[in-house]
């Protein structure tokens, strides 16, 4: 008992021990697997309402840990001196519990890969209308999948390739990745210029007053914001440049303000700044009250 | 050794340290916050249950849903609705309760739909939540699994293949709800050009003004989350809308206090950290029991 209180408050009662790990490790993997088979049955014998108790027992619990690791003190010297003051015996739980939701997301991967598969599978066997494009992703989906996972198992020693196929490989996957995908991407990403440009010319047209303010505001942040900005304020209109003098007059401080690059970065901090919080404290109220209702089961919308 | 290898892989992710995560104790001011939110949540969902008449504003960019929906049945076209990038979550639970809502709708109608995610855990909820619209609206067998698509969780994979399936398939009604980033323009652009009638939806903020210039309308903030109460009038979201705006007056009312507190007994004074610093309660405490 003696030797279980010092082990519970140390760092690592949620990890398992160094000596013996790989079998521990397996006996936990196997446990789970265990679990997890017998509990699919035992889910489906069940009734609705049955099911339901579990999925809200589990939530709940689920949740409980995160709550409680948050409002528990964390500071225990008081009953136990050695304990470390940065964290309460729960914490050291919660990245396992979040490791547990990226095996979750890691199983869902699979799923969805399956459905994408499937999807350009039937069209191609079908003949739906422009079937091509399913062989171009079904082929290009088998040839990075195969040079990434032995690329990544290369790269973690868990395959051995010398001379000519780990060359193949190299290459292929610098074509693949590097000299495709990345390209790919970066062409995608330069499209959002053009559209800005479509979607701005169509907010700043002047139709109504709120358009006209958002065009005029618009203009002189965007103006602001660069050396232009700068150039027409200092050099053509002759304002002077920075703050105004400790004891200077209302006059001198309303020329030291009204240059274009202290306006925009007044419109950015001082106005936009605030709404974007406001908006920002909206968003999370709602997120909290959301995850109050999926914590208790209160949701019933795809839950 | 290579199964040394592979543990020793699978464990690097777990190790992290815990001296960065937030703690109730670093300034309970911030968790007695989250017990009053808390509380004025629970407290009017269990009103708005026992009966109790709640109000709710109109929301122009919700009622056009049934309007979208209208113009694809009668043009013939399909309707897509869009996670985006949202990783299963609170934001993603939203969002397919919405579409959810939208699903029934297209339902009764049989109008096309798809539903395109970027993550495959929400792909695998979107999957069972259409499926369910489609048994709740009495219309089963409308419902086909390829309508429900898992694109790619590469942000401009993803953006490219929405965009293709736009323009393909000459969308009429084009919802977006969830978390977006910059591939966000790129939907609703593709999707004004076909001239598809747009409803966006986002917490992200800085996504907001993409939206309202490419989009016919725009959800903002937390209108996001009154979005299902909105559409279902259920009580317990009608209550808990009440209880967010009671949230939203304390947080108001804190940042009041602050601003005015701060302007008389300055930013260093132990009332304004206890406000919103870590370690500010126990120096606030030290301040009234008579210490510096």
């Amino acid at each position: 008992m003696e030797a279980i209180i010092p082990h519970l408050i140390a760092q690592n009662i949620w990890q398992l021990p160094e000596a013996n790990r790989t079998v521990y490790a397996t006996l936990v993997v196997l446990g789970a697997f265990v679990l997890v088979l017998g509990l699919i049955p035992v889910l489906q014998a069940l009734p609705p309402r049955g099911r339901r108790a579990i999925v809200v027992t589990v939530t709940f619990l689920a949740g409980l840990l995160f709550a409680a690791e948050f409002f528990l003190p964390v500071d225990w010297r008081a009953i136990f001196p050695k304990d470390d003051p940065t964290r309460n015996f729960l914490t050291p739980a919660i990245q396992p519990a979040q490791n547990v939701l990226q095996t979750i997301g890691a199983l869902a991967l699979g799923l969805g890969t399956y459905g994408l598969v499937r999807l350009h599978l039937r069209n191609v066997v079908q003949r739906r209308t422009q079937w091509g494009y399913s062989v171009v992703l079904l082929i290009a989906f088998l040839t990075m999948a195969t040079f990434s996972i032995a690329n990544t198992l290369a790269e973690r020693q868990l395959l051995k390739l010398e001379g000519t196929p780990q060359r193949v490989l190299e290459r292929g996957f610098t074509i693949l990745f590097d000299y495709t995908l990345v390209q790919l991407d970066a062409a995608m990403f330069s499209l959002i210029a053009f559209y800005i440009f479509s979607a701005a010319y169509r907010a700043f047209r002047i139709r109504s007053i709120e358009a006209s303010i958002l065009m005029f505001t618009a203009m002189v942040v965007m103006i602001g914001v660069v050396p232009l900005g700068a150039y027409i304020s200092y050099q053509l209109l002759g304002l002077p440049q920075g703050p105004a003098p400790e004891g200077a007059g209302l006059g001198t401080q309303i020329l030291h303000s009204i240059d274009l690059p202290d306006i925009a970065n007044w419109i950015l901090f001082t106005l936009n700044a605030p709404a974007q919080r406001a908006i920002e404290f909206g968003v999370g109220i709602g997120g909290l009250a959301m995850a109050i209702r999926l914590w208790l089961s209160l949701e019933r919308g795809v839950t | 050794m290579k199964v040394d290898a592979l543990f020793e892989w699978m464990a690097t992710g777990s190790r992290c340290g815990w001296a960065a995560y937030q703690h109730a104790q670093d300034n309970w001011f911030a968790a007695i916050m989250i017990g009053l939110i808390v509380t004025a949540v629970l407290v009017n969902i269990f009103r708005a249950r026992a009966g109790k008449q709640l109000y709710i504003r109109r929301i122009p960019g919700l009622d056009a849903i049934d309007e979208a929906i209208g113009r694809s049945t009668e043009l013939g076209r399909p309707v897509t609705m869009i996670t985006g990038l949202t990783a299963f979550g609170v934001v993603a639970v939203q969002a397919l309760t919405i579409f959810k809502y939208i699903t029934k709708q297209i339902a009764r109608f049989a109008t096309p739909m798809r539903l395109l995610t970027g993550d495959p855990t929400v792909f695998a909820v979107a999957q069972e939540a259409i499926s369910d619209a489609y048994n709740e609206a009495g219309r089963p067998d409308l419902y086909d699994p390829d309508n429900v698509r898992f694109l790619s969780d590469r942000q401009f994979a993803f953006a490219s293949g929405v965009a293709g399936l736009i323009q393909r398939e000459r969308v009429a009604a084009n919802f977006m709800f969830g978390e977006f980033f910059a591939e966000s323009l790129i939907f609703a652009e593709t999707g004004n050009m076909v001239g598809a009638i747009q409803i966006a939806g986002t917490v992200s903020f800085t996504q907001v003004p993409f939206f309202v210039a490419a989009c016919d309308y725009t959800i903002i903030g937390d209108e996001f989350y009154a979005t299902s109460a909105y559409l279902s009038r259920e009580p317990v979201l009608l209550g808990s809308l009440v209880g967010q705006d009671i949230a939203k007056f304390l947080f108001a009312l804190t940042a009041v206090t602050g601003v005015i507190a701060s302007s008389i007994v300055g930013t260093k004074h132990p009332f304004i950290k206890l406000l919103g610093q870590p370690g500010g309660w126990s120096e606030f405490v030290n301040f009234l029991l008579g210490g510096k």
